[in-house]
């Protein structure tokens, strides 16, 4: 997932949200703004197609949105 | 809210300073700190600061990883760089943070094959497919990017890759703010927490700052309205006289962090006895390394390094700028020898370093005076 420009791809700044379009393996093919790429899916269980998923240097971090976080 | 323009909505952060303002005890000032180089990033792109009333100063902290990486680190990386047939992967920042003789880039026209990549796991794909020669990656990041370092580690072990290396420079972010609370010249009034570390390691690791130090902290989001209420967080939090670690950004952190990431971290890596951070000196258990199990990976143990202290420039004050004793634009140099283009420092190479995040988006009018002398 790229970063935006001016901003630094090391820190947590650019950790992104996106959704799932597909998934591959222990992959899964995302977007974000139009551009498609895929990440890393060890270190999220359960990830479904349409999940938003918190990216940082091509690994998924976090699920966004479900929990207690929906109601942010 | 589900879209970014909520969470950048003029009204809604014009009430939350108003708020703010309401908190403010009189005779008093506030002084905040934004570990996170991705705070200082939003705090500027947006103004913030501005928004703000005069008794509520915010300052930057030590969380820009390319920031913090001594130059001896740096010369170490240019090292592994130019041995023959190495490829050398690395973030872009870090291409471009001038070492003792000159920068990746400089190593990369001198005939050095360094190459921006945007993942490790983009490194271990370039292993692959050159299997005649060694990938090394550049790893460098708070604990949000060591996860995709140790993911890549656990993909390269499974798959029985013999061609990649790390060269592990991940920092842990508790330590530091250790040092900061420890250091006698900075008395801070709280804390504004990383947001995208904290969905990693979660909110625990900062409970001694509220219990052992007396101080708020707030992990909070990167969008200007999370930062703001962050900050009426924090100013709450003091007005009631309560130090607690409180999570603003619930809709991405738990308090538990993720389990997945830190077991893959503690598979593949363990905590160094020290390292050295640029501006804060040595801080004990700050950094991470390889595990033994994963020596045939780790570029430290493959390659004969300098591993050299390196002092600073002489003209570049990165340090204090770290650790918060002075602004950027009070640096000698800021702005004028050292600037985005050319940068002496770190903090100037990063976007996200505070020098850098000034000179982009001219954040010079706040103490305005002081400022445009310094600038002219």
């Amino acid at each position: 997932v790229r970063a935006e420009p001016l901003s630094c791809i090391t820190c947590g700044d650019v950790a992104v949200v996106v959704r799932v379009l597909a998934l591959r393996g222990t992959n899964a093919l995302v977007e974000l703004d139009g551009a498609r790429e895929e990440v890393a899916l060890e270190l999220v269980s359960g990830v479904r197609v349409g999940d938003r998923l918190l990216c940082h240097a091509g690994v998924a971090l976090a699920r966004v949105g479900s929990s207690e976080a929906d109601g942010a | 809210v589900k879209h970014v323009s909520e969470y950048r909505a003029g009204g809604l952060a014009a009430g939350l300073a108003e708020r703010i303002r309401e908190l403010v005890e009189p005779g008093r000032s506030y002084k905040l700190m934004e570990v996170c180089g991705g705070h200082t990033h939003a705090i500027y792109r947006h103004g913030l600061e501005d928004l703000l009333p005069e008794e509520v100063e915010l300052v930057h902290g030590p969380g820009c990883p390319v920031c913090v990486i001594p130059m001896g680190r740096q010369d170490d990386a240019i090292a592994i760089a130019e041995q023959p047939g190495v490829i050398f992967t690395t973030f872009a920042d870090m291409l471009r943070v001038p070492a003792t003789s000159g920068s990746l880039l400089d190593a990369k026209a001198r005939g050095a094959d360094v190459r921006m990549v945007y993942s490790p796991l983009d490194a271990l794909r370039i292993a692959r497919e050159n299997p005649a020669r060694e990938t090394v990656f550049f790893a460098i990041g708070f604990e949000t990017t060591t996860p995709s370092t140790a993911l890549t580690l656990l993909r390269a072990r499974d798959d029985g890759v013999r061609n990649f290396g790390v060269f592990c420079n991940h920092v842990v972010v508790a330590p530091a703010l250790l040092a900061i609370l420890q250091s006698p010249d900075l008395q801070l009034d709280g804390f504004i927490g990383p947001g995208h570390v904290s969905t990693v390691i979660g909110t625990e690791p900062y409970e001694f700052i509220a219990r052992e130090h007396a101080k708020p902290i707030v992990v909070s989001g990167f969008e200007p309205l999370d930062v703001l209420q962050s900050i009426y967080m924090l100013l709450l939090q003091l007005a009631e006289r309560r130090c607690e670690v409180e999570n603003q950004y619930v809709r991405v952190v738990r308090r538990e962090g993720n389990p997945l990431a830190l077991a893959a971290i503690e598979e593949t890596m363990e905590l160094r006895e020290t390292f050295e951070w640029r501006g804060l000196g040595f801080i004990d258990r700050s950094a991470m390394r390889l595990r033994p199990e994963f020596a045939a990976f780790d570029a430290e143990a493959r390659f004969a390094l300098p591993g050299a202290r390196v002092a600073d420039p002489k003209a570049c004050q990165c340090g204090e700028v770290l650790r918060g004793s002075i602004r950027p634009w009070e640096c000698k140099v800021f702005g004028t020898a050292c600037t985005p283009e050319q940068p002496i420092g770190t903090c100037m190479v990063s976007s996200e370093g505070a020098c850098a995040a000034y000179y982009n988006y001219g954040r010079l009018d706040r103490r305005r005076g002081r400022a445009a002398a310094t600038h002219s």
